[in-house]
């Protein structure tokens, strides 16, 4: 796959960076020339294998077993990164994952669990990253949302209203902090060959062929390719964005 | 300063002062900022410039008797102009003797008559001299800090403009007072003084006071009316004397001045009465009304030597009141040297240490009316504002420090410098200076006391949030900082709204602050000062008169009880009232 430089020189950090899309994004970055750390929270073997995808694609990174609900360890975390290296100027909110619940059944866990990680976790590394972004002047931040929280389509409820809520997130906090000259965007995927489209019901999945004008799902690099040029020095008037990318459903 | 008044979310809290009902006062087409020696383009007659900055030009405003007014454009690059007055200040290595750093128009401290002075840079400190054709030369010190006194011209800012000027320039300043419309500075502290009686004869009381009148409600009411009349709103409102709690009907006074355009109401008092009158003083807790506590020190030896007898009863008998009755006071310390200057730290540390007390204000004496103008002073050895921000460094082990502090440009800068005190969680404070960067933010410092909800300060507050977020690990006290702001913001917006009032009185217990106002006398009197002046006196007959013009000119005892009063001068009290 061509690369093009795009992230030359930068330090990115990807929450959920040891799985599918996450993973994904750190590989992209990591080609577009940036050193990718990432965090993950519970297999150290899926890290080793996102690290081993790093250096494969001839970059370099690190990993890092922290929760994004884990405040001080996320603090820590962003505090090494800026020793280290002297700056963050990417980060990716990825981490998230997939459960497919009718409402009807949902426990007050899963709803908690849901709107926790995607959500808090944003808010929570956000704002440990957002400091050293805010001394430097200089930022890229990308929401990873989702079709679901764009369209009206059926998805579990408690998955539409978490990336739903990361597309305010984004728009508020483009506002909040453009001053600094840190972009806030969000790239909103459709369903994925990989990742939390694994679970989905075939008959989701065919509904939503039906509607794709591509007629496929998407590739994980497709979404990543998107996400590594938002993150990029060179989209530096996106911001506060809500980019769809979903082969127009 | 009230914190964070800015903004969306704080138009609540602005609602008293600024709200969209009252006009909003314009800012003035210029930023002044000094005045020089120049000749008129017409007639070339020798005259004092008014040198403003517009639209990133350097124009010199010129009112020659003769030919009218005029302007001359000198510079088209203001920043670089600036840079290269600044300049000026800058003594050359090895100088010996007076280093000439501008010009402008005092007074001869014998005559009074307006003459040009030389300010000149002399060990790091700074002398006006003069020479009185009728009286012979004279010298002055103006400053104890030349840095401090070159720097003060960097933080000059716009002013803005009543709603109504009371008089229209002819002849003048400081001749058509009232205040004209070459003013440089509305009226951010109108000071109304409601009776000349008094239950003190300090040796150093600045006013004349005659023991003729107590003002009636009536025509106080007029003055309010009229003061709302030309600004619109007044954050603030001081109602002084004489002794204003010698007044009969003093209470009748602070209700007509309690009304929803004055922001606060302060009754400017020796604490006399107050500290031994419960039902006064529960009135003024009932009525919201603040209490600018006159307290120039904590010995019998000072206030003798200050006030004219002992008052250190009288003053711990009022303290105490408004402690327990939990009053808003602002405590005013007259600095003098030799007198009470070693007792400034102690009253900084009496002021952090109670919450009721929101404001400390230092006034480096002068000498002027009827006591200040025969006080035993020396001219050339004085206090100025830099000296008593020494002695506040020094005294409190740099608790506050010489560099909390920055010129105030709501007025010239030269005239009150200012520190504000964020209040932490655990009760004691820290200087904005400490995380608030005011070269970037001078905005911040524009107003006197309360930041109105424009645009750049909301842009300006959010700047400083964020820049003590991402530093909080260099800034000292960071993180207490940060949850103090935090703080600030919950007890401001509660869940359940507060009155606007409210609002106001809660977010103004966030922080504390510490001014140095140096009112001019006929030594250090400087015309470029009284151009921007911004503590006005209320007059009878409707005029608005800048504080120092009206003492020095206007009131007749500049030089002490048998001064001649200037030929434009009026007494406040023997003209008609006004209609």
């Amino acid at each position: 796959m061509s690369t093009s430089g795009l992230c030359e020189g930068r330090v990115a950090l990807v929450t959920g960076g040891s799985r599918g899309l996450g993973r994904a994004i750190c590989v992209m970055l990591a080609r577009e020339g940036a050193f990718v750390a990432f965090n993950y929270a519970k297999s150290d073997a899926d890290a080793d294998v996102t690290l081993a995808a790093i250096a494969a694609a001839g970059g370099r990174g690190s990993a890092h077993k922290v929760s994004v609900l884990d405040k001080p360890g996320l603090a820590a975390l962003a505090k090494s990164l800026d020793t280290v290296h002297g700056k963050i100027d990417i980060l990716v909110n990825n981490a998230g994952f997939g459960q497919v619940v009718p409402l009807a059944l949902m426990e007050e866990s899963d709803w908690d669990d849901m709107l926790d990680t995607h959500v808090k976790g944003a808010f929570l590394t956000t704002q440990a990253v957002l400091r050293i972004m805010v001394r430097q002047r200089y930022g890229r931040i990308v929401n990873v949302g989702s079709l679901a929280g764009v369209k009206m389509m059926q998805a579990p409820v408690h998955y539409a209203t978490a990336k739903a809520a990361l597309k305010g997130f984004t728009e508020s906090l483009a506002k909040e902090i453009g001053r600094y000259g840190i972009t806030v965007n969000c790239v909103a995927p459709g369903i994925l060959d990989e990742g939390v489209s694994d679970h989905l019901p075939p008959g989701r999945k065919e509904e939503y062929l039906r509607h794709c004008a591509l007629r496929r799902v998407g590739r994980l690099e497709e979404a990543a390719t998107m996400i590594a040029f938002i993150a990029s020095e060179r989209a530096s008037y996106t911001n506060g964005a809500t980019l769809v990318v979903d082969g127009a459903v | 300063m009230t914190l964070v008044h800015h903004g969306e979310w704080y138009q609540r809290a602005m609602d008293c002062t600024s709200c969209n009902s009252t006009p909003t006062r314009p800012d003035r087409p210029h930023t002044f900022f000094a005045h020089e020696q120049a000749a008129c383009p017409s007639c070339a007659a020798p005259l004092e410039a008014r040198v403003v900055l517009r639209d990133g030009h350097v124009v010199q405003l010129i009112r020659c008797t003769a030919c009218g007014p005029q302007e001359r454009v000198v510079s088209h690059d203001a920043d670089a102009w600036v840079r290269s007055f600044l300049d000026r200040g800058v003594v050359p290595e090895g100088l010996v003797g007076d280093h000439l750093f501008k010009h402008t128009t005092s007074t001869c401290p014998r005559c009074l008559a307006l003459v040009a002075a030389q300010v000149v840079i002399r060990k790091d400190r700074v002398f006006f001299l003069k020479d009185c054709t009728r009286c012979g030369p004279s010298e002055a010190l103006v400053s104890e800090d030349a840095s401090y006194y070159v720097k003060a011209y960097s933080f000059a800012r716009a002013g803005t403009e009543p709603l109504i000027f009371r008089n229209t320039a002819e002849h003048g300043c400081p001749t058509d007072c009232g205040t004209c419309d070459d003013h440089e500075q509305h009226t951010c502290l109108p000071i109304v003084e409601v009776t000349d009686h008094c239950n003190l004869e300090c040796p150093i009381c600045i006013v004349d006071n005659q023991y003729s009148k107590h003002m009636e409600p009536r025509t106080f009411a007029k003055i309010v009316d009229g003061l709302v009349e030309a600004e619109g709103s007044c954050e603030s409102l001081a109602i002084s004397g004489g002794e204003p709690t010698s007044h009969p009907e003093i209470v009748e006074l602070l209700k007509i001045a309690n009304r929803p355009e004055i922001g606060r109401v302060v009754l400017i008092t020796n604490g006399i009465r107050l500290g031994k009158d419960r039902e006064l003083a529960q009135t003024i807790k009932d009525m919201g009304v603040y209490v600018g506590l006159q307290l120039d020190g904590f010995t019998a030896d000072v206030h003798t030597k200050i006030r004219g007898k002992d008052l250190v009863r009288e003053k711990d008998a009022a303290l105490a009141m408004l402690a327990e009755l939990d009053i808003p006071t602002q405590l005013i310390f007259v600095a003098t040297k030799g007198v009470n200057d070693h007792q400034i730290g102690q009253v900084v540390e009496l002021f952090l240490s109670g919450s009721h007390f929101l404001s400390l204000n230092f006034q480096p004496v002068a000498y002027t009316g009827h006591g200040g103008g025969t006080f035993d002073h020396d001219p050339n050895d004085r206090l100025t504002i830099p000296g008593v921000i020494k002695r506040i460094d020094e005294q409190t082990g740099g608790k506050v420090n010489y560099t909390d502090f920055f010129p105030l440009p709501c007025s010239h800068p030269q005239c009150v410098s200012l520190t504000y005190l964020l209040r932490l969680d655990d009760g004691t404070s820290v200087p904005f200076a400490r995380f608030v960067d005011f070269e970037k933010h001078a905005t911040l410092l524009r107003s006197s006391a309360t930041l109105p909800a424009t645009p750049e300060v909301e842009d300006a507050l959010a700047d400083v949030i964020h820049d003590v977020f991402a530093r909080q690990d260099e800034i000292e006290r960071g993180p207490e900082i940060l949850a103090a702001l935090r703080r600030s913001l919950d007890e401001m917006f509660p869940k359940r709204p507060l009155s606007s009032r409210d609002a106001f009185r809660v977010s103004e217990r966030q922080s504390k602050s510490i001014f140095l106002h140096h009112y001019m006398d006929r030594h250090d009197f400087d015309l470029e000062r009284l151009r921007k002046c911004c503590h006005h006196y209320p007059q009878i007959d409707g005029r608005i008169m800048p504080a120092c013009g009206f003492n020095m000119f206007h009131r007749g005892a500049a030089k002490g009880p048998d001064t001649p009063r200037a030929k434009f001068g009026r007494a406040p009290f023997s003209l008609p009232v006004i209609a």
